[in-house]
């Protein structure tokens, strides 16, 4: 099923955050490439860089010296127009934290990316599609009957799953999740894995930060972050 | 959609959007009332003193007066752009009535009806209104040479403003004195007056204080006799000229100008052409600006006062935007993440600026709407039921408090409301939205 060809590759990225007059290098030469079908687990100690590195994946930050390519084209390369299509279309991000929007309910949560894709009068034309579509990944993540909701009247693994719901709306190529499990027990934990499971049986490439070990079995391949480079490490085959 | 969608939602759902709402609102509602007032008074001034002198003056400070005017009243006539003229002796008098009353007056001589027809005057008239031709005749003996005072040395107002005429002109005689002046500018005579008793005959009122209790109008003839100006060269002070419709006071006042001047100096000859010399056109507002003047820069203060409330207003808006903005950061790092652009996310919160805006500008404009409708009913009942008066009309020239709304004055302040709510909103987005979206969603709060 995973097909050999690279889709999103790092070489040798450089990110430091300034704190006062401390510098804190974070990423320090990490190297990473993805191939397209694969589900890659990013494993590392909490505070080792790992969110940073999906951050810049996703294209939502800057690093500071290194390149992140897409499809061999450097994000540095893109045009503000371009990366906002990267951003909108190419990859859907999974937050640690979920950063819905309080105003919206779960529904225009997860059609928000379609929303932000097109003009007014496009997306009256044309909203027909992508409400369905919301539907299908509402009831695919098993919310039918919160759609309706608030974020603040839903629990912590519903929000997240909402989150994924919304990173999937565009079905982008790329879907890179932060700690998607983080913050839930195990059985909810769970029935959110078994969901990315799916979605790369379906063909669906991903990459997931994690430290949890248990999780890093399910991917195709883990990589630990360990002084702000990336370590390959091999794991269990998937089923 | 979501720009559309999202700031309903924020005005809607947070209550700190209805607090920015009301605070322009009640911004809006202060300025639309205090403006309208303003305005409005100061426009009735303008215009007491507009109906007061009419349209245009030919006049001299001098107190000789100048002559040879016949003529050129009757080439002013002849102007297609002129609809009335009325040629005015001008000079100041004593008055004493019995032993009991005294006092200085300006004295002025008019032809009533052509004063009539040049200025306001006859609307001012109280027992003649409508019959101008006897003005000078007093109601009790019409063969007694009449004279009409300025409305406040003779009558009082009560406390709702309205003066308490007699049901007939009262019975006064007064003895009027002038010091007459030669066409050199001389005392006719050392120890020479000139005095003659009249007859009250009528009042007239201008809504102007320092008229109505200083003009005392006679028949234009007798003033020039009283004065020293009559004679075989007869002379006058000032010519008031109303213009037809359609002819602006300053355009009027070019054409009357350049007629002065020919007629001016086709009598430079004439023996007494020096008078001539002093002799002024103005419109009348630059004849009357002494008086305007104090009342426009009292409104140009006031204007100032705005601007400097408008500047806090602005500010408190602004600061209402920023708290709204900040608090609302992480939005704008979610919408970034999403692909929104950063300009995307400025009209996002320049439509919900615009949003509270309009509806508090709405709002404000709506209630000063409504309160300047009612506020004379409003001031009425609290004179009626605690004796407040905004103004004590038994000592001010003012009816009603000023209640016409001015659309250009009301879309001026709504307007400023939204830019105000604009300014306020985009400075806090425009530092988020141009973060990257990761930074955005970190920070969180700037
Ligand atoms: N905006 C920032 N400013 C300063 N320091 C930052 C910033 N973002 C991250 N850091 C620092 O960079 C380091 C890596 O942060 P990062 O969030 O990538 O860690 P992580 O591996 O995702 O940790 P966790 O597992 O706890 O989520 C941390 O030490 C963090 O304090
Ligand atoms: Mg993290």
């Amino acid at each position: 099923m995973t097909d050999q060809k690279k889709i999103i590759e790092i070489r040798d990225l450089h990110k430091s955050y300034q704190m006062g007059s401390t510098r804190v290098n974070v990423l320090e030469g990490a190297n990473l490439s993805v191939r397209r079908g694969e589900f890659l687990a990013i494993l590392g100690a909490s505070g080792s860089g790992k969110s940073t590195l999906l951050h810049l994946l996703g294209g939502l930050d800057r690093p500071d010296q290194g390149r992140v390519l897409f499809e061999d084209q450097d994000l540095r390369d893109y045009k503000r127009g371009r990366l906002n299509r990267f951003r909108n279309r190419t990859v859907g991000f999974v937050f640690q934290f979920y950063h819905l929007i309080d105003e919206f309910n779960v529904r225009e949560n997860v059609l928000l990316p379609a929303m932000v894709g097109k003009s007014v009068l496009a997306w009256l034309a044309g909203r027909s599609q992508p409400k369905r579509r919301a539907d299908e990944l509402i009831e695919q993540v098993g919310l039918e009957d919160r759609a309706l909701h608030k974020p603040y009247q839903l629990s912590g693994g519903e929000r997240q799953r909402v989150a994924i719901a919304r990173a999937l709306m565009n079905r982008p190529e790329l879907l890179l999740a932060d700690e998607p499990t983080g913050n839930l027990d195990s059985a909810t934990g769970n029935s959110i894995l078994k969901i990315f499971e799916q979605l790369n049986r379906a063909g669906q490439t991903i990459v997931m930060v994690t430290h949890d070990e248990r999780i890093a079995q399910m991917a195709t391949r883990a990589v630990v972050l360990v002084d702000g480079k990336t370590v390959e490490r091999r794991v269990g085959q998937p089923s | 959609m979501y720009k559309i969608i999202l700031p309903l939602r924020y005005l809607v759902n947070r209550r700190i959007s209805l607090l920015a709402v009301s605070a322009v609102a009640l911004s809006v509602f202060i300025a639309s009332v205090v403006l309208t007032v303003m305005h409005g008074l100061v426009g009735d001034f303008k215009e007491k003193n507009h109906l007061f002198v009419g349209d245009c003056v030919v006049s001299t400070p001098s107190l000789v007066g100048f002559a040879y005017y016949e003529l050129f009243v009757e080439q002013l006539e002849a102007m297609p752009q002129v609809a009335a003229v009325s040629a005015v002796v001008k000079s100041y008098g004593l008055f004493t009535m019995g032993d009991r009353h005294s006092g200085g007056v300006q004295i002025v001589g008019i032809d009533p009806i052509r004063h009539g027809r040049a200025t306001g005057f006859a609307a001012g008239i109280h027992y003649h209104a409508g019959d101008l031709a006897s003005l000078f005749e007093p109601g009790y003996d019409p063969n007694l040479p009449g004279c009409v005072f300025g409305i406040d040395r003779i009558f009082l107002k009560d406390d709702d403003g309205a003066y308490q005429y007699d049901p007939c002109v009262p019975h006064f005689g007064f003895d009027i004195t002038c010091f007459p002046l030669t066409a050199k500018g001389a005392l006719r005579g050392l120890g020479s007056v000139s005095s003659k008793r009249f007859y009250l005959s009528d009042v007239s009122w201008s809504g102007l204080a320092r008229v109505d209790d200083h003009y005392v109008y006679l028949p234009r003839a007798e003033a020039q006799t009283l004065c020293g100006m009559g004679g075989r060269d007869k002379r006058i002070n000032a010519i008031h000229v109303k213009f037809s419709e359609g002819v602006t006071p300053e355009e009027g006042t070019e054409r009357v100008r350049d007629l002065w001047t020919d007629y001016r100096e086709n009598r430079s000859g004439a023996s007494l052409a020096y008078l001539m010399d002093t002799v002024t056109v103005s419109d009348w507002k630059r004849y009357r600006r002494a008086s305007i003047a104090g009342m426009e820069k009292e409104e140009t203060a006031m204007i100032i006062l705005f601007v400097l409330v408008g500047i806090t207003t602005v500010f408190i808006v602004f600061v209402v935007f920023y708290m709204i903005v900040t608090h609302k950061v992480k939005d704008i790092g979610i919408l970034k993440s999403m692909g929104a652009s950063s300009l995307d996310v400025m009209a996002l919160f320049g439509g919900f600026a615009c949003l509270v805006g309009l509806c508090g500008a709405a709002l404000g404009l709506l209630g000063g709407w409504q309160f300047l409708r009612r506020v004379n009913a409003l001031e009425d009942w609290l004179h009626e039921k605690w004796d407040f008066q905004v103004w004590d009309r038994s000592m001010f020239a003012i009816g009603d408090i000023p209640h016409d709304i001015e659309p250009s004055v009301m879309g001026a302040i709504g307007i400023s409301a939204i830019f105000a709510c604009l300014f306020g909103a985009l400075l806090p987005t425009w530092q988020a939205a141009r973060l990257r979206p990761i930074e955005t969603l970190q920070a969180n709060q700037i």
